[in-house]
Formats: structure tokens, C-alpha cells, sequence
């Protein structure tokens, strides 16, 4: 599958301008960069140790953009955020998709978490996605808003969940947006149905 | 043009309606054209035989119902039977193609053309898009209305937020049109 309408360029609200794109087998050294500046606070509350090779091996490895869509933000040839989208083609959570989301401190507060999160919203839409879901810490005050604005809300908390760079437990919110509206806005309109011919 | 009259034929739930709809829509709204709209139900909506009857026309249409179309699409088995008959000798069929099989009842000279429509959509993420992909079907092989027209009435007539899929899904149905006629790649080839 192709992405279409990539790269593209946004520009954030004070002005700065960056492009947006696709992640690809290319960029496996520029991301490992991004993810080694992270300030290990940053990084504390990811999935993987995103400073390893081992691991931009394996991320690069999985690219798939049917299952895995990540997109990345570059600022003078620099990535400042990546953003991936990780679909299930099998099983009960077909129509899940989740999304993972990390920006560069510079770049933080900015509105580029927001922008590069209405791209995945939509490239999930387009991809007849349902509902997306997101993991956030609780003090991660940014990015809850971020997704707030995207449509998501807290959907639950997992209380004492995970621990931050002080060893202090925290609260893992899980946000979703279930865009599945959009989709029985579609049902209803391909539905055939008269106003005119009974109920 | 000369006044071409189209009916499209499937089930309720697979958007017949809204597929005559924007052929209409493209051509009058957005090709500067003339087009009328009928359409008809079943007894109930999902799952029964409905019907649209699209006319498009340079000149103002005077009457719009469709008894022999110049093109008539069909997205079901019976859609085809009851239809088909109907068609113009000479006219163009496009069809389901896993849904609908060509018989000894298509009229004389008629030229057939089939498409996966439903397959094609659920590749794209969603089946509920199958109309689309024959809508894109019906410009890539007929070219009775231009594809810009056309793209243009599926973005303006779908909810928002679908916009994006179903305009893959256009242009599904209109590559795969164009192939399959050899105004794309493919070379001609007809399948009737």
C-alpha cells in the first residue's frame, strides 16, 4: 500500500515550517538519532529501547504499511517526531488502531504532536479504521491534550501502572477516539433506503 | 454527448442510489451537463432489489425515466437478470464480477465489462465502498463524465471523514476501467 499525499508540508503556529512523511528503510539512522536525544524521561515510557540498533533494525525491519504506518516529522533534515500507527489485520481488534507518538523537546508545545496526530487520524480513517487508541502517562499533561484535541478521551486508567524515571508509580491512561460514527454515516447513506417507502 | 441513459441495478446496502447519484451530480454539477435521477426501492431497504435511472444529457431533459438504458450497472445476480434484457443492443453492461455471470440474456452487440467491485473494496478497507469503485468503474470505461467531475461529486457527497477512502476507492474502479478497455496499460480486452 501506498501512503498518498506524503511528504507534506505543515506549518506549526509560530511559523515553522517542516515536512512530514512516511518512515523508510533510509531513515533507520536519522531515527535512531531522534530517539538517542530524547531526554530519558522521554524515553522512559516507551515500548522498546529506542536507543538500540537492534531495535531501529527491527523497527525499520517491520515497516509494513499495511500493518505498521509510521510517519515522521524532519526539521532541516532532522527528525523531530515520529509518529506509527499499528494496525491487527487478524482477530477481534481488527478495527483498532493504536498509535504511539514521541516529539523532540524543542518541538514540544508547539502544535507538531497535534498536527502529526491528525495525520495518522486520517490516514486511519482512510484505512477504515474504527477506533484508535493511545497510551499515555498521566503528567504527560502535552500529549493528553494533544490527543484530546485529535477526538480522543480517557477511556480508562490503569491505576499505579508504570513507573517514571524516580521509581514513583503512575497512572497509565488509556485514550481512545472511536471514529465509528463516521463509518455508520456511510452504512446509512449506502443503505438504499426510501424516506419515502415506510420506516 | 448525445443523451445517454444509465440505470444502475444492485441491493439495498450497497449503495445503488448513491452510485446513480453522483454520476448525476458529476455531470450536471460539475461537467456543466444535464441529468435527471429515479430512483426506486424494494419493499425494504437492506437487502432487497432497488434501482437508479440516470439520464445525462447537453440539453435540458424532458423526460427522465429510463425504459432501454445505453449503459446499465449491475452489482447483483438478480439486478442482472432483471435488467438486462432491457439494454440497448449495442449498449454497454458493467458488472460485479464475482457477483453477476454473463448469459445468453444480454442483448445483441452489447459490450460487457466486469470488475471485482466488492473484493477491490474490502482490499481498501472497507466493503460499504464497492459503489464508489463502480463509480470509477463506469468513467474509466465510458467516459461519459471526465474523472475530475467525478472525484469531485464523491468527495462532495460522502460523510465527512470518508472522503480520502472513498476517493482510493474512485480510483480503483477508474484505473481499473481504463486497463481494461486499453486506455490504461493493460491493452484492450473485452470479457463478455
Amino acid at each position: 500500500m501506498m501512503l498518498e499525499g506524503y511528504p507534506k508540508p505543515i506549518t506549526l503556529r509560530d511559523g515553522t515550517t517542516l515536512v512530514v512523511r512516511p518512515v523508510e528503510a533510509k531513515d533507520g539512522e536519522a531515527l535512531l538519532a531522534f530517539y538517542r536525544a530524547l531526554p530519558e524521561e522521554d524515553r522512559l515510557f516507551l515500548r522498546d529501547d529506542v536507543t538500540s540498533q537492534a531495535w531501529a533494525d527491527r523497527f525499520i525491519g517491520s515497516i509494513d504499511y499495511e500493518k505498521v504506518i509510521p510517519l515522521l516529522a524532519e526539521a532541516g533534515g532532522e527528525v523531530v517526531a515520529n509518529g506509527t500507527l499499528y494496525r491487527t489485520l487478524h482477530g477481534w481488534t481488527t478495527h483498532v488502531a493504536e498509535i504511539r507518538l514521541a516529539v523532540a523537546r524543542s518541538f514540544q508545545r508547539r502544535g507538531l504532536g497535534t498536527a502529526l496526530l491528525r495525520e495518522l487520524v486520517g490516514v486511519a480513517i482512510s484505512l477504515g479504521v474504527e477506533k484508535m487508541i493511545a497510551n499515555v502517562v498521566d503528567n504527560q499533561v502535552g500529549a493528553i491534550r494533544a490527543f484530546e484535541k485529535r477526538g480522543f478521551h480517557r477511556e480508562a486508567v490503569l491505576k499505579g501502572h508504570v513507573k517514571d524515571i524516580h521509581g514513583l508509580k503512575r497512572d497509565l491512561v488509556i485514550m481512545s477516539n472511536d471514529v465509528s460514527h463516521i463509518w455508520d454515516a456511510m452504512a446509512a447513506m449506502v443503505a438504499d433506503y426510501s424516506p419515502t417507502l415506510g420506516g | 454527448m448525445p443523451k445517454t441513459e444509465i440505470r444502475v441495478g444492485g441491493l439495498g446496502g450497497q449503495g445503488v442510489i448513491l452510485c446513480g447519484h453522483i454520476i448525476g451530480k458529476a455531470a450536471s454539477i460539475y461537467d456543466n451537463k444535464h441529468a435527471t435521477l429515479i430512483q426506486s426501492f424494494g419493499p425494504e431497504a437492506r437487502g432487497s432489489a432497488c434501482s437508479a435511472q440516470v439520464t445525462l444529457d447537453e440539453e435540458p431533459i424532458g423526460y427522465p425515466y429510463v425504459k432501454r438504458p445505453d449503459v446499465l450497472i449491475v452489482m447483483s445476480p438478480d439486478a442482472y437478470f432483471q435488467f438486462a434484457p432491457s439494454l440497448k443492443p449495442g449498449g454497454v453492461l458493467l458488472y460485479e464480477s464475482e457477483l453477476v455471470t454473463l448469459d445468453e440474456r444480454l442483448p445483441e452487440g452489447v459490450v460487457a465489462y466486469g470488475i471485482p467491485a466488492t473484493r477491490l473494496a474490502e482490499e481498501l478497507g472497507r466493503r460499504l465502498v464497492l459503489n464508489i469503485v463502480m463509480v470509477g468503474f463506469f468513467v474509466g470505461v465510458t467516459g461519459l463524465v471526465s474523472p475530475e467531475a467525478a472525484e469531485r461529486a464523491v468527495v462532495h457527497s460522502v460523510p465527512k471523514g470518508t472522503e480520502q477512502l472513498n476517493q482510493r476507492a474512485f480510483r480503483k474502479g477508474y484505473e481499473f476501467g481504463l486497463k481494461l478497455t486499453g486506455k490504461g496499460n493493460g491493452g484492450p480486452r473485452h470479457d463478455a
